[in-house]
């Protein structure tokens, strides 16, 4: 097996009778032809794809040996991960025998130091992201069992959704620095009284624009959420497609306009030369036999004149050139629907109306427009320099002292010390709270990650004198480092406490 | 013995199969398929991706295993190992051409020692096999579920706890095979099984290839596979030249504990064999080193049981029976006369407890030497028998040769180690434990011996409320009935500690206390120490200073500095603040106090008291 580096692939397990459409290397040897085809249409999606088949095939092949391995022992939870000396394997099975494995290369040198689940929360995405856009892999595999549409589908998008991790020709993936992060929640703004009556009034609003459609609203205040009428799941899906794709900093990014901050991903700016990534290394698969949406495409959205904003993702109209309106599927429902997004100044409203109750389609999402100009304008207006106004801005939720993240597993919400004070830390700090925290994801695990989750606390002095602290309870989770060194466990308890009943309602709290 | 070794044999609970029960029919369809599957998968792409290395073949090994045991590759061992026997043997022929002794007359049977230690087992360990393997998963899980309610104590465990392999009719087709908590593995590199902690050897030739190839395929990428992890399983693997050892487990142990068995699995092997065993497989690929372990699974197994009970295993260091000073000093001043003339290690053991350690080298014997030397005694029952003098290995000290090891058990508990270099010193050592022996019993050592054995440890008990009692507080300080030895819990909630010095690489331990009281919650606590342990020496961020845990089992509090490691376990409802005070308590609250009530229990012979004070300098804050 040839030295690999990162790879990113989904495979499909075994007993799935397609054709592959992938050209088969030129193979002298007649008997190994047949093989390498059978090998050669469990994948899905490879990268990079000009590894040689040979290579490919290796590391399909040992993920595939190792998840029938496990089953034999496990067959409830087969493979989860590999560590070797020189790589992880990371997997996740999103859909029965459907695997993703993204192996990444360890090294010190490079800081190449991940938690494992933090690896896979980025498979997770991928997949939910997917599947708000294009269904299940399932779905599509039935409808075509060629298999072509679904690798089309999953190679345009996943290359589209890498690029957000390339720095120059490497990819860099969130490793012990972003040991204070989550992925795959939400972070939301936090409002006065007054601004929430305001917020709750503008949801009304939208309800009656959208009168008897049965939709949803989504508001977002910078990368911050501030309102939502969706479940949790769906509302980080669509939160997280927003803060990659459609709030002003992204918009004014990617129109080349200088980046500004970002709640979530400061420092990542999107490189124009990367837009086409997909499209290139496409080529080898012939996808344009298949008509394939790329909603993770950079650039493509904008803001129109009249604040709406328009992407020709989607296709645009026959004859009038206009912009078809974005479809998603929601999680929940199963319901797919028209997603039609505003945007005045920092506040973002998402508006999704079901496509089955829209009978007129796109004429129907012009009068809805239309309508949220006329009625609710104003009120967008006036929230918005409301939230402007109460807004602490960058370090908002800077807490002195602390450096912190808070998750509310159950409402997938988090909230975390701005980046710029988390990178004062020093690097032994981030290191163990790394561990810590890869130590409390095995705990959660292992508990299956019953409902009733165990209530523990760790407090480590790290050999740089520094506090790293985990809590967990009742779904909430505390991580917290206090650098402040000659401090006993005592100070750093009470310091936690303080915390807890400040920020957290006292979750945290002895008493 | 067959019917008495499978009721009162103490069930490791790692024996349980793990997880709800299954019908056991369900999934044998798929299990053939797995193995097949993984075979195919792995093997396939090895050979069709021109990647023409030898691919164990699952039918050709199982040929070979059974033709080549009697070839000649073993016989390399025979030449290398000395062979300094005396008296009889009563081996089979599988059990080891090597250990076929030259005999030596020897005046007198009685005095005359084993060939080798572990030489008798085989009858014991077959036995007990034989008992335990017809053991179904439903009674062994009936004897586990008792287990918890019987108030028996961990070193009653031990004392009940019957060596020996269990569940060897069992094979990787089998359900209940599959769901035992812990596997271990070990495997020579063209895939040929050489041990397994259950099941057939030879029956599991398939499953053995699997493991190989596994292992093969990432090194042949360049790379070395550790860990796998699924669900609540994890395959460690651990490659030692061409010797492959794997262990898999849903016991929850931590990776770094579970790699810290299989190099002291690797060790015992070591012991037995010496490292020269490498070059076997360097002669021929395939050799079959199965016949040589003949007979040792109660050594095997004994060392698997303390990897649930001893903290020498994952601490690296050794404890001592607790003992006033000068019984210590008296028996560590005529084990150093009888080092003077050619004794490189003498050791006057309790069990697992040191009573008095000296070498003649510079160099102190390491402790996961003392621990695999003292199983390996402690589960060969030949020893106990008559007085021995055994070629053994130690890895730590030289990994590649053998010395000679004269075993004479005093009492039941008490046995004295000569180690030699010397293959012709049975008489001079023989000489030496008489004079011993009469030093001993003069000196009221042994009586000294049983008297601590019967007062018990340290108890959290006697941990003083208020700082002001001198050191020793910690000790009965009148003599205890018999076995009484579950407290009722110390100050502030304090059930139990773990205090290792670092200079003498040694630990002592406290009795367990209330509700500590039964194996099945003193081998959570274990557990516990484990995880804790693993969590402040991680190799990337330790080792940290100060860990406080608290979860719904226990606080946990352990403290590390350069002189000394304290792992303490306290009520889960214990306040933080008292915890600490404690723990300060327990370490002395005075300067000229500090870690002396546990004097008692230290071998500091060498190190001299006034080394042991330098230990005890800081303070947990």
């Amino acid at each position: 097996m040839p030295p690999y580096r990162k790879q990113i692939l989904i495979g499909r397990g075994r007993g799935d009778q397609f054709q592959s459409i992938v050209e088969l290397p030129k193979v002298n040897d007649k008997e190994v032809v047949p093989w390498v085809c059978e090998e050669l249409e469990k994948i899905l999606f490879f990268h990079p794809a000009d590894l040689p088949f040979p290579a490919q095939l290796s590391v399909i092949g040992l993920s595939e040996g190792l998840i029938t391995f496990t089953r034999i022992f496990s067959p409830e939870a087969a493979c989860e991960v590999i560590e070797a000396e020189m790589h992880s394997h990371v997997f996740f099975e999103p859909e029965p025998d459907i695997w993703m494995v993204m192996v990444v290369e360890k090294s010190k040198e490079t800081e190449a130091i991940f938690r494992t689940e933090a690896l896979r929360t980025i498979l997770k995405e991928i997949h939910s992201l997917f599947i708000m856009f294009h269904g299940s892999i399932r779905v599509l595999l039935d409808k075509e069992p060629g298999g072509g549409l679904t690798r089309s589908h999953l190679h345009t998008f996943i290359m589209d959704y890498l690029t957000d991790f390339l720095m120059g020709n490497k990819f860099v993936l969130p490793n012990f620095r972003d040991s204070l992060k989550e992925r795959g929640t939400v972070q939301m703004l936090t409002v006065g009284r007054e601004a929430a009556i305001e917020v709750q009034s503008l949801v009304g609003a939208l309800d009656s624009c959208m009168a008897n459609t049965l939709g949803y609203s989504v508001i977002l205040f910078q990368d911050l959420l501030v309102s939502t009428t969706l479940s949790p799941e769906d509302t980080t899906n669509l939160f997280s497609y927003s803060t990659l794709r459609l709030t002003p900093r992204v918009l004014s990014s990617s129109s080349g306009g200088t980046s500004t901050w970002s709640y979530l991903r400061k420092g990542t700016t999107f490189v124009p030369s990367h837009a086409d990534l997909a499209s290139r290394s496409a080529s080898n698969l012939s996808d344009e036999n298949y008509r394939v949406v790329r909603p993770l495409q950079h650039g493509k959205w904008s803001k129109g004149k009249d604040g709406f904003l328009v992407t020709d993702i989607w296709g645009v109209e026959v004859g009038n050139l206009v912009p078809t309106t974005p479809t998603l599927w929601l999680q929940q429902t199963e319901h797919k629907m028209y997603l039609c997004s505003y945007q005045h100044k920092s506040l973002t409203i998402l508006l999704l109306i079901p496509v089955t109750s829209m009978l007129n389609g796109e004429e129907g999402i012009t009068s809805l427009k239309q309508q949220l100009l006329e009625n609710v304008s104003t009120k967008i207006f006036k929230v918005e320099e409301k939230l402007a106004k109460g807004w602490g801005g960058e370090n908002a939720y800077h807490v002195k002292g602390y450096r912190y993240l808070l998750v509310d597993g159950d409402r997938c919400v988090s909230r975390a010390s701005p980046p710029g004070k988390v990178t004062t830390l020093t690097k032994e700090s981030l290191l163990a709270m790394n561990k810590v925290r890869e130590d409390v994801d095995l705990e959660k695990r292992r508990g299956n990650g019953g409902d009733d989750e165990k209530d523990l606390e760790i407090c480590i002095r790290a050999k740089n004198n520094a506090w790293v602290i985990a809590k967990g309870t009742r779904g909430k989770e505390l991580y917290i480092v206090l650098e402040k060194a000659n401090e006993t466990l005592l100070y750093a308890s009470e310091a936690i406490e303080k915390f807890s009943d400040r920020y957290c309602n006292g979750a945290f709290s002895l008493d | 013995m067959t019917s008495h070794s499978s009721s009162s044999s103490f069930p490791d609970n790692d024996d349980e199969p793990a997880g709800p029960k299954r019908n056991t029919d369900d999934n044998i369809g798929s299990i053939d398929y797995s193995l097949d599957a993984i075979e195919n998968q792995l093997s396939s792409i090895a050979l069709k991706t021109s990647i023409d290395g030898e691919r164990p073949s699952v039918a050709d090994d199982h040929h070979e295993l059974l033709t080549e045991t009697a070839k000649g590759s073993s016989r390399e061992i025979e030449s290398e190992r000395p062979i300094n026997s005396t008296g009889e043997s009563n081996l089979s022929t599988e059990t080891g051409v090597w250990r076929n002794s030259s005999e030596v007359e020897v005046d007198g049977a009685t005095s005359s020692p084993c060939s080798s230690g572990y030489a008798g087992e085989m009858g014991t360990s077959s036995g007990t096999a034989s008992a335990s393997g017809a053991d179904d998963v439903q009674q062994h899980r009936n004897s586990s579920s008792s287990e918890g309610n019987n108030g028996e104590v961990l070193h009653s465990a031990q004392s009940q706890w019957v060596p020996g392999k269990r569940h060897v009719d069992e094979d990787d087709t089998c359900m209940s095979w599959r769901q035992r908590k812990k596997h271990f593995f070990v495997l020579s590199h063209s895939g040929k099984p050489i041990f397994s902690r259950y099941g057939n050897e030879h029956k599991l030739a398939g499953f053995s290839a699997t493991l190989q190839a596994i292992i093969s395929f990432v090194e042949d990428g360049g790379d070395r596979v550790h860990l796998v992890r699924a669900g609540k399983h994890q395959v460690v693997f651990l490659v030692k030249g061409p010797i492959y050892l794997v262990c898999i487990s849903c016991t929850e142990e931590p990776y770094e504990s579970l790699q810290g068995q299989l190099e002291l699995l690797h060790g015992q092997m070591v012991l037995i064999l010496t490292k020269s065993v490498n070059r076997c497989f360097e002669k021929n690929p395939k050799f079959d080193m199965t016949p040589l372990l003949g007979g040792t699974d109660a050594v095997f197994s004994s060392l698997f049981h303390s990897f649930s009970w001893n903290p020498a295993s994952f601490l690296h260091a050794y404890t001592c029976l607790p003992l006033p000073c000068t019984t210590r000093q008296a028996a560590a001043a005529i084990l150093q006369d009888v080092s003077d003339s050619g004794v490189i290690y003498a050791m006057l053991m309790c069990k697992y407890k040191v009573v008095s350690l000296v070498g003649a080298q510079k160099a102190p014997l390491h402790p996961d030497d003392l621990l695999l030397l003292a199983n390996f005694i402690m589960s060969s029952e030949s020893f106990r028998t008559s007085e021995s003098f055994s070629p053994i290995c130690l890895p730590r000290y030289n990994s590649m040769a053998f010395l000679h090891a004269y075993i004479y058990y005093f009492d039941v508990d008490t046995y004295l180690v000569l180690l030699t270099s010397n293959s012709d010193a049975f008489f001079h050592l023989k000489d030496c434990r008489i004079r011993i022996e009469t030093v001993l019993l003069h000196s009221n050592v042994l009586s000294d011996i049983q008297r601590s054995i019967s007062e018990g440890g340290m108890h959290v008990e006697n941990l003083p409320l208020y700082p002001s009692n001198r050191y020793g507080s910690l000790f009965h300080t009148e003599p205890k009935p018999h076995e009484t030895s579950v407290g009722t819990g110390g100050p502030g909630g304090l059930w139990h500690f773990i205090y290792r010095s670092m200079n003498l690489d040694q630990y002592i331990s406290s009795q367990f206390s209330s509700p500590i009281t039964n194996y099945k919650n003193q081998k959570r606590l274990y557990r516990a120490y484990q995880k804790l342990h693993a969590s402040m020496h991680h190799q990337q961020t330790g080792p940290h200073k100060t860990q406080f845990k608290k979860d719904d089992n226990y606080v946990l509090l352990c403290w590390v500095t350069q002189e000394f490691e304290l792992y303490a376990a306290f009520d889960p409802l214990a306040d933080k603040g008292s915890a600490i005070k404690i723990c300060n308590r327990l370490y002395g609250e005075k300067d000229e106090d500090k870690g002396m009530q546990f004097e008692n229990n230290f071998n500091i012979v060498f190190k001299g008291t006034t080394d042991f004070k330098c230990d005890m300098q800081a303070k947990v804050e």
